[in-house]
Formats: structure tokens, sequence, C-alpha cells
């Protein structure tokens, strides 16, 4: 049993190593922008505008289901314009960013780590590598550019989506005028809410991506194998996504 | 396909930055295009305010709150942007004060001759306008917490009364209160008994007053009948009779009074002498008081008294005498 526990704490230790010379490859690879330039413009329509859809179905009715659940929580006690203000803080802080990064984590986290992780089992990378191409340059950094950069446009798009979603709900279903539900959206806004969701979710997307890359550039084992690396990409960016989440809360919102 | 990628990455980049920067631009209440002046007041403690919050003047937003920071001599200072075409007051104070119980917070602009009439924010303002150097000067009102602090000390407070009350209503008061709660009882049970007493007794009084009525209505009766008797007699002429009767009797007693009045007259007259011999006797009793005259010699000399006592005396000797042997002293001849 101790044996295991070594083995695995090395193993652990060798994950955390490889991830350094990844990324240090990754910076490597910065200044080949004539390969990867032309190949982020792709990525970013995969990972971005291709995504738009489900982020914004998610987003649209979580912001029914904050409206409602506010105006529930509110009714008697709060005045039922901060359903406003809890629409929109909440999609702005926590539930934008949150939901988009987690729905995205599956969509291209696993497509990501099962595209390369079936090129690598299928030596495609390899062949690539023969051919002189940096793999980190031509697959990985447009990747990761694109879900750094397009993953902030997406949670805006849902952030505005899920707001006025709340907002319909506010004036469909609830008792509660226009002019009450801008007043609770207005009344305790800050830009560093705007600027906090956004940086959280360009750093949601990186982390994404480059989970995405590392898991599926390391499948070993055939198609057996790249099923097991879309699942660990799919749980690994969750979690990190999570871990990352609270710790911006936490280092940004104190 | 690229042509395509570039479009629609475009599209949706652009889309969203306009939304960040609408979005952002809306909700902090920014005016663009339009100039905004920025006013700096000082306060000692800006309490709930916080940058971004409205700028009221008369209830109406006329600014924000653009930034706060602490400044020299322990004051803190606040950049108040207020919109073009708002006229602040002439002599402007600036008073930070929760606008709702949730923490919303609002920096209101008053005239100084128009501040509230509340001695704090008069000695803060005050206060501030002394410090000088041009800045508007400002005051804080206590927010809901601070409030709801007050409200707790007070609570606190009573509780400890409470607490004290307690401690002083232990078992012996209990047992005091007790024995007071059975008397009032006891003086209660006597209340009552004295009430039915009283009852009874306002019973009699009733049933007196009744049969009282009673009587004062047979009185009636009596005096209708009377009256009735009256008005028969009246009809008969006996009541004239009466009346001539009574006429004569009068005129009888007019004359009788006549002859008393007549009596009195002379009773004074015989007054009148009956004083002077009053007096008289008075002059005579006075003179024998004073030893004076005959009368007054016999009271006050003895010796007068022995003689003349004697010589009656020797008077009732000689009628003895003179009875005893008349001829001794008188003789009768014819011849």
């Amino acid at each position: 049993m101790i044996e295991r526990l070594g083995r695995k704490t090395v193993d652990a230790i060798k994950a955390v190593g490889g991830f350094g010379h990844f990324v240090g490859d990754l910076a490597r690879a910065v200044p080949d922008v004539a390969v990867w330039g032309r190949l982020t413009l792709v990525q970013m329509r995969r990972v971005g505008v291709d995504s738009l859809p489900v982020a914004l179905f998610i987003a649209a009715f979580t912001g029914v289901v904050l409206a409602l659940q506010a105006s529930y929580t509110f009714t008697g006690t709060v005045p039922l314009y901060f359903v406003g203000t809890l629409v929109g803080k909440t999609m702005m802080l926590e539930l934008g960013p949150v939901l988009a990064g987690l729905a995205l984590a599956g969509r291209v986290g696993a497509s990501m780590a099962a595209e390369l992780g079936t090129m690598k089992v299928t030596e495609q990378v390899d062949a690539l590598e023969t051919l002189a191409y940096d793999p980190q340059s031509f697959l990985v950094l447009p990747r990761v550019l694109a879900g750094t950069t397009m993953f902030p446009v997406i949670v805006a798009l849902a952030i505005l989506t899920g707001i006025v979603t709340g907002w319909i709900a506010s004036l469909v279903l609830l008792d509660l005028s226009t002019q009450e539900f801008l007043k609770g959206l207005k009344l305790f806004y800050r830009f560093k809410d705007t600027w906090f969701g956004l940086f959280k979710s360009a750093t949601f997307g990186c982390t994404i991506t480059l989970v995405g890359c590392v898991v599926g550039l390391s499948t070993r084992g055939g198609a057996e194998g790249v099923g097991r690396s879309t699942t660990r990409a799919v749980v690994y960016s969750a979690v990190l996504l999570l871990v990352l989440d609270a710790f911006w809360a936490l280092v940004l919102l104190r | 396909m690229k042509r395509e990628n570039e479009f629609a990455v475009g599209v949706v980049v652009i889309a969203a930055f306009a939304v960040v920067v609408a979005g952002a631009l809306w909700l902090s209440g920014a005016h663009l295009g339009r100039t905004e002046a920025v006013y700096t007041a000082r306060f000692r403690t800006v309490g709930g305010l916080g940058v971004g919050d409205p700028v009221v003047l008369r209830g109406v937003r006329v600014g924000r709150v653009e930034a706060i920071r602490l400044a020299s001599g322990n004051w803190v200072e606040a950049d108040l942007k207020i919109y073009a075409g708002t006229q602040p007051p002439p002599r402007p104070a600036v008073i930070a004060a929760s606008a709702s119980l949730f923490g919303e917070w609002a920096a209101s602009l008053v005239a100084l001759d128009q501040l509230p009439n509340d001695p704090n924010i008069k000695q803060a303002i005050t206060e501030a306008q002394a410090a000088g150097s041009g800045k508007w000067p400002g005051a804080t009102l206590p927010d809901i917490g601070q409030l709801t602090a007050q409200a707790s000390r007070i609570a606190t407070d009573i509780a400890t009364v409470s607490s004290r009350i307690q401690t002083a209503f232990d078992s012996e008061a209990v047992i005091e209160l007790r024995r007071s709660i059975k008397d009032f009882g006891q003086v209660a049970d006597k209340l009552v008994r004295v009430t039915n007493d009283q009852a009874d007794v306002l019973g009699s009084v009733g049933s007196n007053l009744r049969q009282g009525s009673d009587v004062l209505a047979k009185a009636a009766t009596n005096f209708q009948t009377t009256l009735g008797r009256v008005d028969s007699a009246t009809n008969q002429g006996q009541l004239a009779t009466i009346l001539n009767n009574s006429s004569a009797t009068s005129a009888n007693l007019k004359s009788a009074s006549q002859d008393f009045r007549d009596l009195l007259d002379a009773a004074h007259k015989n007054q009148e002498s009956l004083v002077r011999v009053l007096v008289s006797a008075d002059s005579v009793m006075s003179r024998i008081s004073n030893r004076s005259g005959t009368l007054g010699l016999l009271v006050s000399d003895s010796t007068l008294y022995r003689e003349t006592t004697l010589t009656m005396i020797q008077l009732r000797q000689l009628l003895s005498d003179i009875q005893a042997n008349p001829r001794k002293y008188f003789s009768f001849s014819v011849f």
C-alpha cells in the first residue's frame, strides 16, 4: 500500500513536471506566428462561434430560473426590484462564466482531447513532427489562444442573454415592471462586475483548452485510451474550473 | 472557408465587445458626450457612501460619486460628478444618507440655509465649512446599521433592567404579592357584601319611595277631591259666606290690634314713670350708701339704731301700759 501511495505521488509529481514542460514548449512556440496565426481563426470559429448556441441556451434558462427563485426568496421580505440586482450580479459574477465554462468544458475540452488523442494514437502527431511541424504551434497554441479569447466573448453574450431572459421572466411571470427591474439591475452595479466575469472566463477558456490539449496529446492505448482521455479532460476541466473560480473570488473579490 | 470563419468570428467578437462596452456604460450611468462638472465635498466620514452612488438634488438624480479618498486633517473627500445643465444650490452642502433599508446610499445636495433641523448635521457642516479651501461641506446621517445598533443597546439596557427586576422580585416578594392578592380578595369580598347590603338598603329606599309616591298620589287625589268640593261650594254660595265671616273676623282682629297698640302706648308711658321712680330710688339708695340723710345715718350709725330700738320698746311699753291702765292717762268727765 505504501508502495502504491509512493508510486502515485511520484506520478503526480511527474505529471506536474510534464505539464510544466508542456507549458514551456508552448511558450517556445509563440514566436512561430506564421504557423499558429492562420490556424487560430479556425479554432476561434470552432471553439467560440460554434459553441455559442449551447452557451446562450443555458444562459437563457438560467436567467429565467434566477428571476423566479429571486422572487420566491424575496417576496414578503425584500423589495422585488432586487430581482434585477440578483439576476444581474449573479449572471455577471458567477453563473454566466461558470455555467458557460462547464458547458464548454464538455463540448470543447472533450472535443480537443478526443481529436488530439486520436491524432496521437494514430501517430499523426509523430507525422507532423517528421514534417518539421511543431505540434505545439500547429495544434496546441491555436486552440489555447482561441479558447482564451473566445470564452469572454461567449460569456459576455451569455450574460446579456441571461439578463434579458430574467427581465422578460420578471415582466411576464412576476409582478415586476421594467423600471423596477432596471432599477435593481443598476442599483449596485460596479464596472468590476463586468471585467471580473470576463477575466475569469478568459482564464477558464485557457484552462479548458490547455487541459484538453495536454490530456489529448498524452493519450495512449488506442480507441480505449482516447475514450479515457476524453473523460479525463472533461473531469479535469470541470474540477480546475471550479477551483479557479474559487481562487479568483478569493483573490479579486475580497 | 477562411472567409466564412473570419466573418462569423468577427461578428461574434464585435457583438460581444459592443455588449460589454454599452452595458457597462449604461449600467454605471455614464453620460457620454455631455460635459460634467466635478465638485469635491468634505466629510468627517462618508458612512456607506461609495463610488457610483447617485448624487440627488431635491430627489432628482443629478450626478454620481466619482471618487472617495482620505484627506489630511482626518477628512474624507468625495468627488461628485454633476451632470451638465444642473444648477447646484448657491451655497451647497452635501448630506450622505442611506437611501433605503437595503444598503443604498446617496449624496443629497442641499442649500446651506435649508439644512435639516438636526444639531449633529449642522455641527458637522459648520465644522467642514470652517476647514475652508472651497470644498463643499458635508455631513453623514447614521445608517440603518447604526440605528439598529442603538436599538440593540437599548434592548440590552432593558434586559439589564428586567434582570434587576427579576432579582428584586424574589420568592419573598412573590409570597408578599400572593398575600396582598389574598388580602385584596378579602377586601373584594367585603366590598361585595357591602354592595349587597347597600343594594338592599337602596331597595328599601326604592320601596319607600314607591310608597311615598303612592301617598302623594293619594294626597293628590284628596286635593283633587277638595278642589272638587271647593268647586261645588263655590257653586252653592258657601264660599261667599265663609269669606264674609272671614272679613268680619278680620275686622275684629283689626280692632283688637288697635286696642293692643293703645295698651302698648300706655305701658310706654307707665314705663317712663317707672323709670323716674327707679331713678329716684337709685338716688335714695345712693344717699343711703353714701351715709347721707336720715336713712343713711340710721344704716351707718349703730347708736341711733339702738336708741331708736329702745324708743320703740318704750313706746310699746307705754302702749301696753295705756291699754292696761287707760284711766291713768285719760280722764273722762261729762261734767
